[in-house]
């Protein structure tokens, strides 16, 4: 990486001016914007980036057989297991509330692919940001040249050994719509397509919110994105139309289990009488991840002045 | 044997402890799990309202499950942290305290308990009736024979936790996914959110000869009436009479590799 | 170790220049009884721990040095803040002439971090893909990067486990194979925290032979934090001591050794077994017939002490060498303490 020649007078002022500084003002810029050499490369670097983790994910599984067998083995009883209570349920009495039996294995296909879109996108403890945080483990993204952010989005991504829960899912998704003679256009693939990418966003930004509270309490607060991932995933294959209001309202907000399958398609099984429903699910991800980004900079600030006062290699690279 | 019991007492109290050494955040997860209830509450609600008796279980029963179920949850599915001793390479120092290696990880599950016993379950069973359930059981008999079915759970619970433990030694397999799949197929087969009764003629009746059902499902039916209580028991103790006997056995042939595995 | 040719952070002399830096943690308290526990739970008793105080230090290029203190000092604390994790309270810090967290990404570019309890390998990758994963992100030009890689393979020994898991390796190899990684893209700047920890004698000597090299072919800045002192004297030109946040010394190891006291050691080989009295001198040990004293150079003369043995005993052998530094840390902590 070339380096830059810093004119020594610039410096010399600097800190001078520095000097007459008591308070450190340094803490409220911790989320550090990168020069622009590197801003303007971070597309190409992204692609860059995703193609090395994929070659170490490949890698990784080809190393041992029993690894990558046990891996898929595994995966596959788990997402055989996380549907079939539901499928189970929609046989036993002909759907589950307004929704028909294929149109509940619709929502089951499509909560599904929004699992394996975790998976393969942020696997390494990035989704369960909170573990990372709470063991002390950001330090090693800190002293990464380039910015959080491009980290974050790339050092999960498992496109082999995260991509069991995906193809399953959109087995179920073609299989269901199939027997429910949706018409299919580009345009209606497309719209699945962007709610597929939002209701991801939702479910990433609802972790990193619930997670960034392992700034301010490491290990209290260690597992706490791991639990509200893990409630999200059970209830994601209901219909939730039954909840009061209340409940719902909850389930839209706070807790946004709606947005992880059940609105979305009801929007686009057009079960939901709004015409603009189908937009619903891009707008609150989009909601969400601004929340989120200004909970998580918040965090980081703190964590630029306390530093993490645990640090445990559990899950780290490894 | 009442020193020993104290030792047990302190590895107990330590983990129950643990939970308030940082910060009250932890408290979360109990609102994350009561929010779970409420929803799942929400579910049977629809699934079947206006369908009366569905094998044997009304609406009210399956409501007094769902909600006996959460709140036994940690009995219902005992977790020891032996998976994660075995990949951080903690399991030596285990093995060189002078307690039992059995009652050392069961006595730290107590404490973990304790706990949540305190501060969530016992409220959850109190303000039942708020979120318009029965908490109480199907008559004086059924919750003398619940506590004897829940104490058999337990130990078929905790015997499988420490096959699982057993076989994930010997096999040399990533606790990882050894974790994953047990608790998919507990979760499932357990009955502890999808009463066996209520899924598809066979299914369910396959699923209850399981030793999973012994778990969850059999403590439960007898809870709320819903299952014949002596065939129920006779199948936890049977499971038991199997179940222990097989941990120990895969316990002394991988004691070896044991200390192997891991970090 | 050739000449390498790379574009640096030229004018300044001062590479690193901490003014006025604290840094206070605040650490919650506990009870061991779990009635107090649970009183305290929502609002525990805080105690304020100031890691630094008022910390002036700069360090020049192509210095090595050595960071000291005891446990709970300061020292990670002063790498954290160099590395760009941890911003101060108060005061500045600068180094290689930039803010190292407004400047964070450009700035680590340029620096190598190797923490001794830490790793950045991937432990179920063999050491190659953990080098090759440094050359992406660090964006490191390929050819440069294949020369920096053939040479920390054959300056560390690390071709013989360079395709072998990191999770098999032991802990030495794993040590060089991290220093390797931590010089893939030529820092100008290196922090090692602690990077001996736990390594045998052999390995130790490899990793401070290659620092010192580094250091002489390259200019490549060091400061180094370990326990180890008699390491420490072998590497370092100057030394710095924190003590409670504060810097307590900052100089030569020859200074030290004169500024706290002069502490020598006097072997003597006697014709018998009888350790002779020394006015001046502590015996330290006698074995049949040798027999080991300490005394302070500044009070003491060894020819007054060689005078008084020999008109006590036949005197056969003498060896004289200075107290080992471990020691004279040793004391000047027992001192802090005090």
């Amino acid at each position: 990486m070339a380096g830059n020649v810093e004119p020594g007078t610039d410096q010399r002022r600097r800190t001078n001016d520095e000097r007459a500084i008591p308070q450190n003002k340094h803490r409220s810029s911790f989320i550090v914007r990168p020069s622009s050499p590197i801003l303007r490369r971070n597309i190409w670097r992204l692609l860059r980036l995703w193609k090395l983790y994929a070659l170490l994910d490949f890698t990784f599984l080809l190393a041992d057989l029993k690894l990558a067998l046990t891996w898929y083995i595994s995966d596959g009883i788990v997402n055989l297991a996380s549907v079939t209570a539901t499928l189970l349920l929609a046989d036993r009495f002909a759907g589950i509330g307004a929704w028909g039996r294929y149109e509940v294995v619709f929502l089951l296909g499509y909560a599904t692919v929004v699992s394996g879109l975790m998976n393969m996108f942020f696997g390494y403890n990035v989704l369960t940001i909170s573990r990372r945080l709470g063991r002390g483990q950001l330090d090693h993204t800190l002293i990464q040249p380039q910015p959080i952010w491009l980290s974050l989005l790339t050092e999960g991504f498992m496109p082999f050994s995260g991509s069991p829960m995906l193809l399953p899912g959109i087995a179920l998704l073609v299989w269901s719509a199939s027997r429910l003679s949706l018409a299919i256009t580009p345009g209606w693939l497309a719209l699945l397509a962007l709610n597929l990418a939002a209701s991801s966003v939702v479910v990433l930004a609802f972790s990193f919110l619930w997670g960034s509270l392992a700034f301010w309490a490491p290990r209290a607060a260690e597992e706490i994105s791991s639990s509200s991932i893990r409630l999200l995933y059970q209830l994601k294959g209901f219909p939730l139309d039954g909840l009061g209001s209340l409940l719902l309202s909850g389930m839209l907000t706070v807790l946004p289990v709606g947005f992880v399958a059940w609105y979305p398609c009801r929007a686009l099984l057009g079960l939901d009488p709004l015409a603009w429903s189908r937009w619903i699910t891009p707008l609150a991800a989009l909601s969400f991840a601004i929340v989120t980004s200004w909970i998580f900079r918040k965090g980081m600030r703190y964590y630029g002045s306390t530093g993490s006062q645990r640090y445990s290699s559990l899950g780290h690279r490894g | 044997m009442t020193k020993l019991l104290h030792k047990y007492w302190k590895t107990a109290a330590m983990a129950a402890s643990s939970y308030v050494g940082d910060s009250p955040l932890f408290l979360i997860d109990y609102l994350l799990r009561l929010l779970r209830v409420i929803v799942l509450l929400s579910i049977w609600r629809t699934i079947l309202a206006g369908k009366g008796t569905v094998s044997g279980m009304t609406l009210d029963a399956v409501l007094t499950y769902t909600l006996v179920a959460e709140v036994f949850a940690a009995q219902l599915s005992p977790r020891t942290t032996l998976d994660e001793v075995f990949w951080n390479g903690t399991i030596v120092g285990r093995l060189l305290q002078p307690l039992g290696i059995f009652g050392q990880f069961s006595a730290d599950m107590f404490g973990r308990w304790l706990f949540e016993f305190s501060v969530f379950s016992v409220p959850l069973l109190l303000f039942a009736p708020l979120l318009g359930v029965s908490a109480l059981p199907a008559g004086a008999g059924a919750a003398g024979l619940f506590v004897l079915s829940l104490a058999l759970a337990i130990s078929v619970g905790l015997a499988i936790e420490f096959v699982f433990g057993g076989l994930l030694v010997l096999l040399q397999l990533p606790h990882w996914a050894v974790s994953q799949v047990r608790g998919a197929i507990t979760t499932l087969l357990s009955g502890a959110i999808v009463p066996l009764a209520l899924l598809p003629q066979g299914v369910g009746a396959a699923f209850a000869w399981m030793p999973f059902a012994s778990m969850a499902s059999a403590p439960l039916q007898i809870y709320t009436g819903t299952g014949e209580p002596l065939e129920l028991l006779a199948l936890q103790v049977g499971w038991s009479i199997v179940l222990w006997p097989l941990a120990h056995w895969l316990w002394r042939v991988s004691r070896e590799r044991m200390v192997a595995y891991g970090g | 170790m050739e000449a390498l040719v790379h574009n640096a952070t030229a004018a300044s002399d001062i590479v690193v220049e901490l003014r006025g830096v604290c840094k206070t943690f605040r650490q919650k308290q506990r009870s061991e009884r779990l009635r107090d526990t649970l009183r305290t739970m929502f609002r525990p008793p805080i105690r304020e721990v100031r890691a630094l105080q008022q910390i002036d230090l700069q360090i020049r290029r192509g210095e090595i040095v050595a960071y000291a203190g005891p446990n709970g000092a300061g020292k990670s604390t002063t790498v954290k803040l160099l590395s760009g994790m941890l911003t101060p309270d108060t005061g500045t810090v600068r180094s290689l002439g930039m803010d190292p967290v407004r400047d964070r990404v450009r700035y680590v570019g340029k620096i190598g971090v190797v923490f001794g309890q830490r790793t950045e390998l991937w432990m179920d990758h063999p050491i190659a893909a953990s080098f090759e994963w440094k050359r992406v992100v660090w964006d490191i030009p390929r050819p440069r990067y294949e020369r920096m890689r053939d040479l920390v393979k054959e300056l560390l020994g690390l071709g013989e486990f360079f395709n072998s898991l990191t999770r098999e390796l032991s802990l030495g190899q794993k040590m060089r194979a991290e220093l390797g990684l931590a010089l893939l893209h030529e820092p100008e700047l290196l922090f090692l925290d602690e990077p001996t920890i736990g390594l045998d004698v052999l390995a130790k000597r490899t990793i401070l032979d290659f620092i010192k090299d580094l250091n002489r072919e390259q200019r490549v800045t060091v400061m180094l934090t370990s326990h180890d002192m008699a390491e420490l004297e072998l590497l370092a030109g100057r030394i710095v001591m924190i003590d409670h946040g504060k810097i307590a010394f900052d100089g030569s190891f020859d200074r030290l050794r004169r500024d706290v006291s002069d502490q020598r050691r006097l072997l003597l080989e006697t014709a018998n077994s009888t350790p002779p009295t020394l006015g001046g001198a502590t015996l330290m040990k006698s074995a049949a017939s040798r027999h080991e004293y300490t005394f302070d150079a500044t009070q003491t003369k060894i020819a007054t002490l060689l005078e008084q043995a020999a008109s006590q005993t036949q005197v056969l052998d003498v060896e004289t060498h200075r107290a080992p530094i471990d020691e004279v840390i040793a004391d000047i902590y027992r001192q802090w303490q005090r």
